[in-house]
């Protein structure tokens, strides 16, 4: 007996012939927060559709706490399920929605009606059970249907991208109130979105799928600092990406030609320097020299010419030509007395050589 | 410019609700009018001609096609259901074959259907049965394409995600069926049965091939007493039967529960 809530074991299906998800190995721990992120088409919602039952894979084993879920049908497994356009039932109450899952498995009444002030206490809906869900605003919605959904204890959570429907403001207080209830409740949450935000803010662990298939996966931290392919560095945040060839490499450095210009870097990344194809620098590291820094070693120095800042805000965006037809996004904080660069001007930016992380492909 | 289209408008609103409602006003006024003889805008009024009709000669037929009107409604709402349940939630194979035979019925006219009905019942040996069973059954095969039709379209409309909460619950498909699905279409499938309730008590070209003399539909007794004579009776009829009819729709419509919380609560 293992410690796993899901197991994905060469989970592989395919649409009339079309493969959708290819020998997927994915092992999900009790209790852990992971979030299955990737573009729209990338097989995401299949591989949750493959957890919940409603697809049968072509190859391969679902396991629920180590047992094989082949021949369980979706209503047998005990998984709770939260849909992005909430799928509320419109002819019962909140309460009669809440409860729904326990009725339907024969709990006592007497039991049923603590379960549901319960569930609807953990999301914050207490003295709102009589009502109608048309009569609920959006976010109350999906707060009642996350409340069905955890009312019978599922083993594992699921969400299928139960934020989308929703404005900007409330999707970012619902990021941290679900969190709130996943810390609450200890139940593993699998959460489905195509939103990298979500998904960092959220999660213990990021699933990135791409093509049927996963591409990384680890916590949200490292997965940004050290993206693992070009496609997963253009996806989760924002990067300078740039086709580079190794051409030598000094004590801790690898030096790095950029394809088709002048132009070196230094990376202090440990890795085979003959798989190096490309590097990414992420715009908040790189930072404006003003003379007045002491150089450190090994560090990137780079002459520019700002085309065009964006304001932001809280930071400005620049964008500098280092060379022809090469330009790099720089995020600088917009400061009380320091005054950004004006388009035109000349600037030197500074890169750390561990921020220049380098891709294999 | 707005404010003329919008005068015109009403005023075609108008015309056309008075060009609806205006023959039955007609029929209204004869119905209480005190002479004989069908008069519009009477100078006195009388319910007298109500009064025959709560003798035999009209109450027989009356309840005979409240008979066979609820049984048709039962009968095609059952099978309405049962078909819109295999065509599109189980989608089951030659499913859109199935639909276009269920739904052939509205393209023959019903004095062939009529016509064929009574031949085909000889043909095969069953002329026994001509009267109220085949007028049952002849009806239950002209209302059922409305029901499955209606019945279809409110489970095509019906979000699947909803079954598949319902499932992730742990409800068995019968469990499913009760709680979720048919609650869900019975709005479409009441207004499909109150359709197969008017379609049958107010039938007359399939009716008038299958009664059998003495034992009659209403409309079949109105045609029948319109040969020999046309007085304010055959106006009440007709009043008393249209109450009727908004009586059942209204009833349809209380039980329906077309209320607020099946519209919009699941966007």
């Amino acid at each position: 007996m293992n410690n796993y809530d899901i197991e994905l074991v060469s989970v592989s299906k395919s649409f009339a012939g079309l493969p959708v998800v290819e020998d997927l190995n994915l092992q999900i721990p009790r209790g852990e927060f992971v979030s299955i992120l990737g573009p729209s088409g990338c097989g995401k919602t299949t591989t949750l559709n493959m957890i919940a039952g409603f697809n049968t894979p072509s190859s391969g084993d679902v396991r629920v706490r180590g047992k094989s879920q082949t021949r369980v049908p979706p209503e047998r497994r005990n998984l709770g399920l939260v849909f992005q356009n909430y799928a509320l039932f419109p002819h019962m109450t909140v309460a009669e929605n809440v409860g729904f899952g326990l009725r339907m498995r024969g709990t006592p009444k007497a039991e049923i009606g603590p379960a549901v002030e319960a569930a609807l206490r953990s999301v914050r809906l207490d003295g709102l059970g009589a009502r109608y869900p048309k009569a609920l605003s959006g976010g109350q919605q999906q707060r009642v249907a996350l409340a069905r959904a955890i009312a019978p204890r599922p083993t594992v959570l699921l969400l299928d991208e139960p934020l989308s429907n929703l404005d900007l403001k409330l999707r970012e207080a619902m990021r941290i109130e679900l969190k709130e209830i996943h810390e609450q409740l200890g139940m593993t949450f699998v959460y489905v979105t195509h939103d990298q935000e979500e998904a960092m803010a959220m999660s213990d662990r990021i699933v990135i799928m791409w093509q049927g298939a996963i591409v990384q996966q680890g916590e949200p931290d490292s997965i940004y600092r050290n993206p693992a392919t070009r496609f997963v560095a253009d996806f989760i945040g924002r990067s300078n990406i740039l086709s580079v060839s190794w051409s030598a490499g000094e004590a801790a450095f690898l030096t790095l030609n950029v394809d088709g210009s002048p132009i070196v870097l230094r990376s202090a990344c440990l890795t085979d320097p003959q798989g190096i194809r490309s590097c990414c620098i992420r715009p908040e590291s790189i930072v404006l020299l003003d003379g007045t820094q002491e150089l450190m070693p090994g560090q990137n120095r780079l002459d520019g010419v700002v085309r065009r800042i964006v304001n932001l805000g809280a930071h400005q965006e620049l964008l500098v030509d280092i060379a022809d037809g090469l330009a790099l996004t720089v995020l600088v904080r917009s400061g009380r007395s320091s005054s950004p660069p004006e388009p035109g001007s000349t600037v030197t930016l500074g890169i750390d050589p561990h921020d220049v992380q380098v891709l294999s492909d | 410019m707005n404010r003329v289209l919008a005068c015109l408008f009403w005023l075609a609103v108008g015309l056309v609700l008075l060009f609806i409602t205006l023959p039955l006003a007609v029929v209204v006024a004869a119905s209480l009018s005190p002479s004989s003889a069908v008069t519009f805008l009477p100078w006195e009024w009388t319910l007298d001609w109500y009064g025959a009709l709560l003798t035999d000669r009209w109450l027989q037929p009356f309840l005979l096609s409240v008979r066979i009107a609820t049984l048709v409604a039962a009968i095609s709402g059952v099978l309405g259901i049962l078909a819109a349940y295999a065509i599109v939630y189980e989608r089951i194979p030659g499913a859109t074959a199935i639909m276009a035979g269920l739904l052939s019925p509205l393209s023959v006219p019903q004095i062939v259907k009529g016509v064929a009905i009574v031949l085909f019942l000889s043909i095969i040996g069953l002329q026994g049965i001509l009267g109220t069973p085949a007028l049952i059954a002849a009806h239950v095969v002209l209302a059922l394409p409305f029901v499955t039709r209606m019945a279809a379209t409110s489970l095509a409309n019906f979000d699947g995600n909803l079954d598949r909460a319902a499932q992730s619950l742990g409800a068995t498909k019968r469990q499913r069926l009760q709680h979720i699905v048919l609650p869900m279409i019975k709005p479409g499938v009441l207004s499909g049965v109150t359709f197969a309730f008017i379609i049958s008590f107010n039938n007359i070209p399939l009716s008038v091939f299958l009664v059998r003399p003495g034992d009659t539909t209403l409309p079949i007794a109105v045609i029948n007493y319109l040969e020999y004579s046309l007085d304010p009776v055959m106006a009440a009829v007709n009043v008393a039967s249209m109450i009727f009819i908004l009586a059942v729709i209204f009833l349809f419509e209380k039980i329906g529960g077309f209320s607020a919380q099946l519209h919009g609560g699941s966007k």
